[in-house]
């Protein structure tokens, strides 16, 4: 039987001033990027505008599209390579003409296309998509982006209450906040698009990194209930964290695997999503030891629970119910005073 | 081993009733053979590939409450919903998404639409058709000098470079636009330029008088009936910006209406727009249309013949008749198509010219008014096509992305976990099945961002039998004996699985509540991914232990 990273016992919580460091410094390497280069480069979908993928037969110079389109009278259009040499994305932002396209008047994409088609002749320029965006409906986008997030980690957080302890849900929640800034500043650095479905990519990895961290959280649960004698609370995290180690690399190694199937051979497309996927292997990994831990001892330093009061949680979350002493009430009123 | 025998019946079972949910079928569906539609049968696997997958084009449409306020919306969308629908249906696209979104959005997706100008027209024109009476009381000469204040209130001028070219061709424009018959609102450049010359003195006389200092009286000119105005094209875009101003529209006499006409007018190189002053009180509407078909005039050329129904012929009957030698402008969408002299009262049937339009848009047109006039006005509010070659790269890239990463993880598995990992990898394909199965069962629509969620769900769907093989080990390591440890190693991990999935469960019902579109796709195959995986790595992996633990019977290792 092969086994990797059995019986280890690591001090995962020891570097936990060092991790703090340094994912600090990553958020704030992001932050200066985005204070330095504007917002986020937000895809068609949020911005609104007229986005075209075009191929062309030859390869062409950026700048002669440029200059064709300025002439065709769509200026300060983004034009970028896509994928193969032949392929170019051109982008155009302008809100009049896309409500002008909207209100059913001459669309801009066809105006690009006839534009094209007479500088290159016919059939050397080949539309294989478009996708045209009122500007109202990017801001709807984004705000419901934004309340999906919030909606899905209050319900996480209600969850893992109802399930653990408010503490547990607590942490696992700002940790899932970390990680919605790490990402961002990841998706800045990396200049990613950010479109409807990096946004799916990015809830995908809350979903993971909160996964990640309740299967750790499960474990300290269940530790807490037999804890060993003189044990702390940091011990009991560091060896709940070692023993799922070897669930922790083995799922992270076949999620890893289908990211990177998926970064190397899915497409352009694609490819956004996947690079999000694949830094939140990471993320995820790293949230759950280096940030969900210390946050939770951080919350039980100045929130701390009496041992009557774990073991009554204990009793609550359901599994040793029968086998639990039943805790004294005068314990109980002793831990509420403190 | 009673209990074992029911377990493997419901898998086998399960499996069957997939096996038969993914088989392709045969239906009736109006498809396009040879450029004609026609009703046929046709092999469709259950599964619909998403426009991103098969090209095609996304659309989606909302009340547009800037030509009209909308008390009930969401009713009022169900009405248009309908006759969307049905314009689609009669459009013959196969496998149609026509879906409603909140309650001011309407999803359209036309898969394989190889004309994606043509639908957008089709779709998104609201055919809110009014017949009305053009003004010939010269309302628009006596709020002229109003309108031109404020314009210039407002600041609304034409650039000078603009203005220069717009006059030097004014006077051969304009007079040759008046010598023209009624059908004036087309391109009709041929017929324009044979047209100058000929009786070019005409009105000129007419021209010269407008012509005063402000926006309006310097580039509005009369057209060739009373009520129509000639815009050149330089001053076309401040005009309709200063028309737009609630101000002028205040300033509008009362009952009366501006309207743009549908074609701009072609002069030699000279490009004009035409506007049209209406009694704003139409004389029908849409809604009294009970059919119109396409039909070609030998004179005419490509019309529109439609039928009222009684009310509507009533009133049609009465007003036409009251307005003998008037024009009566067609107003399809706020725009006038046509505005022809009035020889008599019209009764039941009348017909729309389209005046050089060609087949296709009298086939359209007709389509669209037969298909009944949308309650509310629609705006396209987003739109997007895909085409076919795109389609079918992003599938084979996908698929392999799939086969790659299924490569790896059994890899994987099978190299780690040994033995136990053969029995996950047998409970990995039952998952790819059921989970297809399931995305069939729920009409999912599978998309590239679908597909690569899926691709991910393979993924971590493996988490879970790797919780349980670990604890199992653990188990193993305790000194358990190889039954008590299987048995314990699925106990323990059980907590941990449920409270994963539930917390991925709940984010996947909130991304499909405020998704759109791929979004939603993606939400839909993850949760499906996520309830087969709890199925077979809980049910399905423990059956197969509990199958080897039956024919090995006091087996003391366990590969895993």
């Amino acid at each position: 039987m092969i086994r990797i990273f059995h019986n280890t016992t690591y001090h995962f919580l020891k570097h936990c001033r060092l991790a703090a460091g340094l994912t600090a410094a990553f958020i704030a390497a992001g932050l200066v990027t985005y204070v330095t280069t504007g917002g986020p480069n937000y895809s068609i979908e949020f911005t609104g505008g007229t986005l075209m993928q075009v191929q062309f037969k030859q390869k062409p110079d950026v700048a002669v599209i440029r200059s064709t389109l300025d002439q065709a009278g769509i200026t300060g259009a983004e034009i970028q390579q896509f994928g193969t040499e032949l392929d170019y994305t051109i982008r155009a932002r302008d809100e009049k003409q896309v409500e002008a396209q909207a209100a059913g008047a001459e669309g801009i994409s066809k105006k690009i296309v006839s534009a094209l088609t007479q500088k290159y002749g016919a059939g050397a320029v080949s539309m294989v998509r478009t996708e045209a965006v009122g500007p109202k409906v990017g801001s709807e986008l984004r705000s419901g982006a934004f309340k999906a997030m919030l909606l899905a980690s209050l319900f996480t957080l209600i969850y893992l209450a109802i399930r653990f302890d408010w503490r547990f849900g607590l942490a696992a929640v700002l940790s899932t906040a970390h990680d919605i800034l790490v990402t961002l500043a990841f998706i800045k650095l990396l200049n990613i698009e950010v479109s409807l479905t990096v946004v799916a990519a990015i809830l995908t990895l809350l979903g993971y990194s909160a996964n990640d961290t309740i299967i750790i959280f499960d474990r300290v649960r269940e530790n807490l209930r037999k804890m060993r004698k003189g044990e702390s609370l940091p011990e009991v995290l560091d060896r709940s964290i070692n023993e799922t180690l070897p669930r922790s690399i083995m799922t992270h190694a076949t999620t890893l695997a289908a990211t990177l199937a998926l970064l190397l051979v899915a497409g352009e497309v694609i490819r956004p999503f996947a690079w999000v996927m694949a830094f939140g292997v990471f993320v995820a990994t790293f949230s759950s030891i280096y940030v969900a831990g210390p946050i939770l001892m951080y919350i039980e330093s100045r929130y701390p629970r009496g041992a009557a009061e774990a073991q009554s949680r204990a009793i609550r979350a359901g599994t040793d119910a029968a086998s639990a002493p039943a805790p004294s009430t005068a314990r109980a009123d002793r831990a509420k005073a403190r | 081993m009673a209990n074992l025998k029911y377990r493997l019946a419901l898998i086998v079972g399960l499996l069957a009733a997939s096996a038969w949910s993914l088989f392709p079928r045969t239906v009736v569906e109006r498809v396009k053979r040879n450029g004609v539609f026609v009703y046929d049968t046709v092999n469709r696997v259950p599964l619909k590939r998403g426009l991103d997958l098969q090209g095609g084009m996304h659309l989606e449409l909302e009340i547009d409450e800037s030509k009209q306020a909308v008390a009930n919306k969401s009713e009022a969308l169900d009405r248009a919903l309908k006759v969307v629908r049905q314009r689609i249906d009669e459009f013959g696209v196969s496998e149609p998404v026509v879906q409603k979104a909140g309650d001011n959005r309407i999803i359209v997706e036309l898969p394989g639409i190889d004309d994606p100008e043509r639908a957008l027209e089709l779709v998104q024109k609201s055919a809110f058709l009014e017949f009305q009476i053009v003004d010939k009381s010269q309302a628009f000469e006596r709020v002229a000098p109003r309108f031109d204040e404020i314009a210039k209130n407002a600041n609304i001028m034409v650039s000078s470079a603009k203005i220069a070219g717009g006059d030097t061709a004014k006077s051969v424009g304009v007079t040759s636009l008046l010598t023209q018959k009624t059908d004036s609102t087309k391109d009709s450049t041929g017929k324009a330029v044979a047209a100058v010359g000929k009786d070019s003195a005409g009105k000129d006389s007419t021209a010269a008088k407008a012509v005063a200092g402000g926006l309006f009286s310097t580039n509005v000119q009369p057209g060739q009936m009373p009520g129509m105005y000639v815009v050149p094209e330089a001053a076309y875009a401040a005009i309709s910006q200063a028309l737009a101003l609630p101000a002028i529209q205040d300033a509008m006499p009362p009952g009366k209406t501006i309207r743009w006409g549908v074609d701009s007018l072609v002069n030699g190189a000279q490009r004009f727009f035409a506007f049209y002053v209406l009694d704003s009180r139409p004389i029908i509407q849409g809604d009294a249309l009970t059919d119109a078909r396409p039909n070609t005039d030998p004179v005419e050329g490509n019309v529109v013949q439609f039928t009222l129904n009684n009310e509507g012929a009533r009133r049609f009957k009465s007003e036409t008749g009251k307005h003998v030698k008037d024009n009566m402008a067609i107003v399809l969408d706020q725009r006038v198509v046509t505005a022809p002299v009035l020889n008599s009262a019209i009764g039941r049937n009348g017909q729309i010219t389209l005046g050089g339009g060609s087949l296709q848009a009298a086939q359209d047109l007709a389509l669209v008014l037969r298909a009944g006039a949308l309650p509310v006005p629609l705006k396209v509010a987003q739109y997007g096509t895909i085409g076919a070659s795109l389609g079918a790269d992003s599938i084979n890239k996908g698929v392999l992305a799939l086969g790659i990463a299924m490569l790896l993880i059994v890899v994987i598995l099978i190299g780690y976990y040994r033995f136990a990992g053969i029995l996950a990898v047998s409970a990995l394909l039952l998952y790819l099945i059921y989970t297809l199965a399931m995305l069939a069962g729920f009409h999912a629509v599978l998309t590239l961002p679908g597909l690569a969620g899926f691709v991910l769900s393979v993924g971590i769907a493996v988490d879970a039998n790797v919780l349980i093989f670990e604890r199992i080990r653990e188990e193993l390591d305790h000194g358990k004996s190889v039954r008590l440890s299987i048995d314990e190693g699925f106990r323990h991990a059980l907590s941990a699985i449920i409270d994963t999935s539930a917390t991925t469960i709940l984010s996947g019902m909130v991304l499909y509540q405020y998704g759109t579109g791929p979004v939603r796709g993606f939400a839909v195959t993850l949760v499906a991914g996520l309830v087969a995986s709890l199925f077979t790595a809980i049910f399905v992996s423990k059956t197969f232990f509990l199958v080897w633990l039956n024919r090995s019977r006091g087996v003391q290792t366990l590969s895993i």
